[in-house]
């Protein structure tokens, strides 16, 4: 068997399973790469060597002189322009993958830093913050209200068809379904209908249902 | 909350408002831009000046929550500046974009034919230009964004919400350090290559105001000579004084204009949505 054509640098936070949902929907192959955070290997060379901002994940192509990539929204948008030619999960027209491209960034400053913030407020801060936390929760909602308001009356974000853009937000949307952040009858919240719809959608797909597998045997799963 | 969402999703089936189809009458060009006086709103002045496309400018006031308008929700749905239309793409149907970062890419993909301000598609330096303009969007803007809450406008001081976030900024202003000292060994003042991209343009803004968040830039002296080196483009001048005179290096340094600034801001991000 030859080697695989990518190396992923993961961790178990949400980031890298977004470029997982890819590489196995576009039949990629790869190795993943732990990068022990309680070491502090992150931090350091040789892996800042490859990515100056310390965070995971990074790609390497070992099939385009090792190239690397990082920014997991970056990344997501080398492997569709360079492996998704068949279309699978992005889009023939410029004007699709404008909007693709778009929520794409919606998710990276949008949803990520404000779902990161609120978990770490409500789960892992020592002591509780009360105002940092109401912030953060607020904004979430409010994030998962304006995603619901985009896709009522539509399964997919973009045309009619799952793309990177849907799979994006993924990965984050699981703290909703972790009983820790008390969320759990999110299902029952009409505001987020749409929203349920969607992602339920995506968690019944091959590609998710794998990369959770993966992450849950690669990764110790925190307990809830 | 709930009546609030109801409204939200109401929208969807609205059509625009009066106030939107007299902009759109008002319009002389096919870019309209509505913005603010912020960080994230000058990234689009900015590249529109360095690209010398003509454009309307609409200001939108956070004072009167026009942010959260039903027009703009038809135009943003997330209720936030930028966005940008653009009446002539795909023959006339016209488009609506979020997200500055992203109407960045959009500007450059459809406008900078030529790779005047960009790489061609495919090429290391065009994915370069994409790790960089994330790690704006999704690093240095919402960090920096909660060093400004934390420091500016939450009406309780929580000193761990004031030094968590200010020390991630700095974090994030040390790897745009490293990166500037390495592209200066190359002869480059700039982030990605050896020209302006729109991976200096996303991070400018919020560079220029690190002193409102706290932040001395003193402490990045190869981050400080890149901000002076853009500050002297005419593209740059212009650009950050849409759609009023930026004055924000002048009020982080002035601790009273600075206070009654934070009260005035406050006073709309406090309100609760
Ligand atoms: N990730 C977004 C962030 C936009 C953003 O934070 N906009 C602020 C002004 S800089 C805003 O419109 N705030 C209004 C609000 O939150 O109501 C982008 O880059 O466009
Ligand atoms: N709703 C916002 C209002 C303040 C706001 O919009 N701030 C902008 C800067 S003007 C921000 O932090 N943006 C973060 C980003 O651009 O990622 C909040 O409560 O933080």
């Amino acid at each position: 068997m030859s080697s695989p054509q990518f190396t992923l640098y993961a961790h178990i936070g949400p980031n890298p399973w977004k470029v997982v949902f890819l590489l196995e929907e576009l039949g990629l192959t790869y190795k993943l790469a732990h990068v022990d955070t309680s070491k502090n290997e992150h931090k350091e060379a040789p892996y800042v060597l490859l990515n100056p901002n310390g965070r995971m994940p990074t790609l390497v192509d070992h099939h385009n002189n090792d190239f690397a990539i990082w920014e997991s929204g970056a990344i997501m948008l080398y492997l569709i322009e360079k492996y998704d030619t068949q279309k699978k999960l992005s889009f023939e027209k410029f004007e699709s993958e404008a909007l693709a491209k778009q929520y794409l960034m919606f998710q990276m400053s949008g949803q990520g830093p404000y779902f990161g913030q609120a978990v770490w407020f409500e789960v892992y801060h020592p002591e509780k913050v009360p105002s940092a936390s109401d912030r953060y929760m607020a904004e979430i909602k409010r994030i998962v209200t304006v995603l619901n308001t985009i896709l009522e009356g539509r399964n997919w974000l973009v045309e009619d068809k799952c793309s990177y853009a849907d799979l994006s937000f993924i990965p984050w949307m699981w703290l909703f379904d972790w009983p820790v952040m008390k969320m759990s009858n999110w299902r029952e919240v009409p505001e987020y209908k749409n929203v349920v719809r969607w992602y339920d959608a995506m968690e019944a797909m091959e590609c998710v249902k794998k990369t959770k597998e993966i992450r849950a045997t690669e990764f110790k799963m925190p307990s809830s | 909350m709930a009546s609030t969402l109801a409204n939200r999703t109401k929208l969807i089936t609205r059509h625009l408002t009066t106030a939107a189809k007299s902009i759109m009458s008002d319009a002389k060009h096919p870019i309209t831009l509505y913005t603010a006086q912020t960080p994230n709103g000058v990234k689009v002045s900015i590249l529109l000046e360095e690209l010398g496309l003509p454009y309307n400018v609409r200001t939108i006031s956070f004072d009167k929550t026009e942010q959260k308008e039903p027009w703009f929700l038809e135009i943003n749905p997330n209720g936030r500046i930028p966005a940008l239309t653009d009446s002539s793409f795909d023959n006339g149907k016209g488009i609506n974009l979020m997200e500055s970062g992203c109407i960045l890419q959009y500007l450059v993909e459809t406008y900078d034919k030529d790779h005047k301000i960009s790489y061609p598609h495919g090429t290391a330096e065009y994915w370069d230009v994409q790790q960089w303009v994330y790690f704006q969007n999704a690093g240095v803007g919402p960090m920096q964004g909660q060093a400004n809450h934390f420091y500016r406008y939450a009406p309780e001081k929580i000193p761990y919400g004031i030094n968590r976030y200010q020390t991630e900024t700095a974090r994030l202003y040390g790897v745009l350090n490293t990166r500037l000292e390495q592209q200066a060994k190359k002869g480059s003042g700039f982030l990605v290559g050896d020209k302006l991209t729109i991976a200096d343009i996303t991070t400018y803004g919020w560079v220029r105001s690190a002193g409102w968040a706290g932040i001395d830039i003193e402490n990045f002296p190869a981050l400080k000579k890149w901000e002076e080196l853009l500050d002297e483009r005419e593209g740059f001048k212009k650009g950050r004084d849409v759609p009023t005179p930026s004055r924000i290096k002048e009020m982080a340094k002035d601790e009273e204009a600075a206070k009654r600034e934070a009260a005035k801001a406050s006073a709309w991000i406090m309100k609760k949505d």
